[in-house]
């Protein structure tokens, strides 16, 4: 589904990724851990498009689209997801106004049927049951009020609403407490299907305990440097990162 | 060739000559007044940018051409068509109708006399509330009021009785037709008297034309002892449309006074004065300002609030968003006296630049004599921000319909404010319909 071969990307004329290359098949859930400042989530904000990194090598396909070719919203059609590290509070932008304009203009792309006002708001209702979102949205505006924790689920409730293929998930962990990181990850696990996949970029093994990646990439200085399965993950939260630095130059080692 | 000055131009002379052929046949108790102004304004000339009030506003280019002072009414059956087709739709409303600057009461449709009384501005000149009100006075001694209070022909004067609080508002249409290049000066009176609540909604509507319009309007408000009023000003426009308007509201004990003011892309000129002297104890004012300003347009407001007694409580919030070349100045004057202790002054200006070619002057002037008050004021330009904007696009929001969201969540501090469904329905399509067709020139 996702393919990225030998990515490069600048911010400010700085390298940040450094040739990453990552295949993610339907149905797969992929974690991506690494230390502060490793590209974790440059990676996820290049995938995006946030409009501030410069691609400067290597290819990014998702089926047989290239894309690194569209705008942010294009990727987002195309059911590309970004859940933000840090969601924007937007005041005047109603949580309502915006859930509908996003999903009517994702719908319409992907040749869907517009949906009745009644309709959009029972699917709403539906979509917050099942991601355990209590939140009122109505005549609220766009996270406002919002506490960091609602914030990220407001982010899952949204990735339920607008049922991606492709979900980048920026670190939903970071912020919540357990009960919360419960609740976050329960909502994914129910998400989880063989037509979409998920890329979860957390700092932490915690998440991990909840939702079970298939696999577990480290990224360091802007390479993928070691890939392996779940068990990764532990050793990980064991050793610590310092010894990535030895591996710095080495070949990376791919799953 | 020697320069064009204000003293020089075909429209000076005219004016000049329009007084002085006017002889004693104006209004017995305003003659005096008027030659008073008259005075004024021939000393004076029309202002220019010398004048700290209207640095940034350059009046010369607009007052070049030739008007006329005395243009034919239209048809009925014309004016009654565009008073169709300037009625708000959904809005249960009472009209009262004005055409040319004169009071049309037979195409007007008003609460019962009983509740309020309407009539034109001449009929009063007898009364004790016309030279107490319709004068040039300390605080409005600027050249173009003078001009105005020297030349009007007429206007309305509309009265609140006591105690009435209105069931509906008044949509006050003001149709001008402009066949040729013409000036209007109108004048107009409100009195809500103590105790009473009213709702005003002033419109303007311009039969198409090929003259230049030009209006230079001055108008009174006087809200009584425990009455309320809020005005509302929709200024939609077009171009060769060149607005000016100066209006006054002086508020007494216990009362409240809320203005609407917005400014829609389209007049060439667009310049608004409002003065709130609060003139007693224990006020409220809300004054709440949109304006969109594109193309080559230039929309000025000055405000001012002068706080003169204790315990009352002001709060302003004027929001611009520029587009293409537009050019905006902001204004906003607060004076807070030595007696007025306890005051609460809050003044907020943000303007949200869409274009590299648009302009804004803004100037917050906070003047505070006393010592026990809360006074603040805040004032930005910026643009987009870029991760509010990202983050729309990333849910599939095209640029442009988050940009509109944007621009809608900037003006939401005003717009939310309108508590009347039909009007906050119909100023939000306007803003839109008019936004939308500015969106290909945003950069």
């Amino acid at each position: 589904m996702l393919s990225i071969k030998n990515l490069h990307a600048n911010i400010e004329g700085k390298e940040i990724l450094k040739g990453i290359n990552l295949e993610v098949n339907a149905g797969e859930v992929h974690a991506i851990m690494g230390p502060n400042g490793s590209g974790k989530s440059s990676l996820a904000s290049v995938l995006a498009g946030r409009e501030n990194y410069e691609v400067t090598e290597g290819e990014v396909w998702l089926d047989d689209k290239n894309l690194l070719d569209m705008k942010p919203e294009e990727r987002a059609r195309e059911g590309v997801f970004l859940a933000f590290q840090y969601p924007v509070e937007i005041p005047g932008v109603s949580n309502i106004n915006f859930l509908r304009t996003a999903l009517s203009e994702i719908r319409t792309h992907r040749n869907l049927p517009a949906l009745s006002a009644k309709e959009f708001l029972k699917l709403t209702k539906e979509k917050q049951q099942l991601v355990e979102f209590e939140a009122k949205l109505a005549n609220r505006s766009l996270n406002q009020g919002f506490s960091g924790g609602e914030k990220k689920r407001n982010e899952v409730f949204q990735l339920a609403m607008l049922e991606p293929k492709l979900s980048i998930l920026d670190e939903t962990d970071s912020g919540l407490d357990i009960d919360a990181l419960r609740i976050v990850s329960n909502g994914i696990n129910k998400l989880r299907s063989a037509d979409n996949a998920f890329v979860l970029i957390t700092h932490y093994q915690r998440l991990l305990e909840y939702i079970v990646p298939d696999f577990v990439h480290v990224l360091y200085n802007g390479q993928i440097v070691r890939s392996g399965t779940k068990e990764l993950a532990l050793e990980l939260e064991e050793k610590g990162y310092d010894w990535l630095k030895e591996l710095q130059g080495s070949e990376s080692i791919n799953k | 060739m020697g320069m064009l000055n204000q003293f020089t131009t075909p429209l000076y002379k005219k004016l000049i000559a329009e007084f002085e052929n006017s002889g004693e046949d104006t209004i017995g108790s305003l003659s005096v007044i008027r030659k008073d102004a008259f005075e004024h304004f021939r000393a004076k000339g029309f202002p220019t940018t010398k004048d700290e009030d209207w640095k940034f506003t350059n009046l010369t280019p607009f007052l070049a051409d030739d008007f006329s002072l005395h243009p034919a009414d239209p048809k009925e059956e014309d004016v009654r068509i565009l008073v169709n087709n300037a009625l708000i739709p959904d809005l249960d409303a009472y009209c009262l109708i004005i055409l040319n600057g004169k009071l049309q009461l037979g195409l007007s449709v008003l609460p019962d006399s009983h509740e309020m009384t309407v009539h034109s501005l001449k009929d009063i000149s007898e009364q004790p509330v016309f030279s107490q009100y319709v004068n040039l006075n300390a605080e409005n001694k600027q050249s173009m009021v003078a001009l105005n209070t020297a030349l009007f022909e007429d206007g309305y004067y509309l009265q609140v009785h006591k105690g009435i609080t209105l069931d509906k508002p008044v949509q006050v249409i003001h149709i001008y037709t402009a066949l040729e290049n013409v000036l209007f000066q109108p004048r107009n009176l409100v009195i809500v008297e103590p105790d009473a609540k009213a709702e005003l909604i002033e419109t303007m509507v311009v039969q198409k034309h090929t003259g230049l319009l030009f209006v230079n309007s001055v108008s009174h408000a006087v809200v009584r002892e425990n009455a309320q009023l809020v005005q509302y000003k929709i200024q939609d426009n077009d171009s060769d449309e060149r607005i000016l308007q100066y209006h006054h509201v002086t508020q007494e004990r216990s009362s409240r006074y809320d203005n609407f003011t917005f400014c829609l892309p389209g007049a060439d000129l667009i310049r608004n004065n409002l003065d709130v002297v609060l003139d007693g104890t224990s006020t409220e004012t809300h004054l709440l300002g949109l304006y969109l300003v594109g193309e080559h347009q230039l929309t000025d407001n000055h405000t001012a609030i002068h706080h003169k007694y204790p315990h009352c409580e002001s709060n302003e919030i004027y929001k611009g968003v520029l587009l293409d070349n537009g050019k905006a100045v902001f204004n906003g004057k607060v004076f807070v006296e030595r007696e007025a202790q306890k005051t609460n002054a809050f003044q907020q200006n943000n303007n949200l630049l869409l274009s590299g070619k648009a302009q804004v002057f803004a100037k917050p002037q906070l003047e505070i004599f006393a010592d026990d008050v809360k006074c603040s004021h805040g004032c930005t330009v910026g643009q987009f921000d870029p991760e509010s904007l990202f983050y729309l696009r990333s849910r599939g929001i095209s640029e442009d319909s988050s940009r509109k969201l944007l621009i809608e969540a900037f003006m939401f501090d005003v717009t939310q404010k309108i508590e009347n469904g039909p009007l906050k329905a119909y100023v939000q399509a306007l803003i839109y319909g008019k936004m939308e067709n500015s969106f290909s020139s945003i950069a």
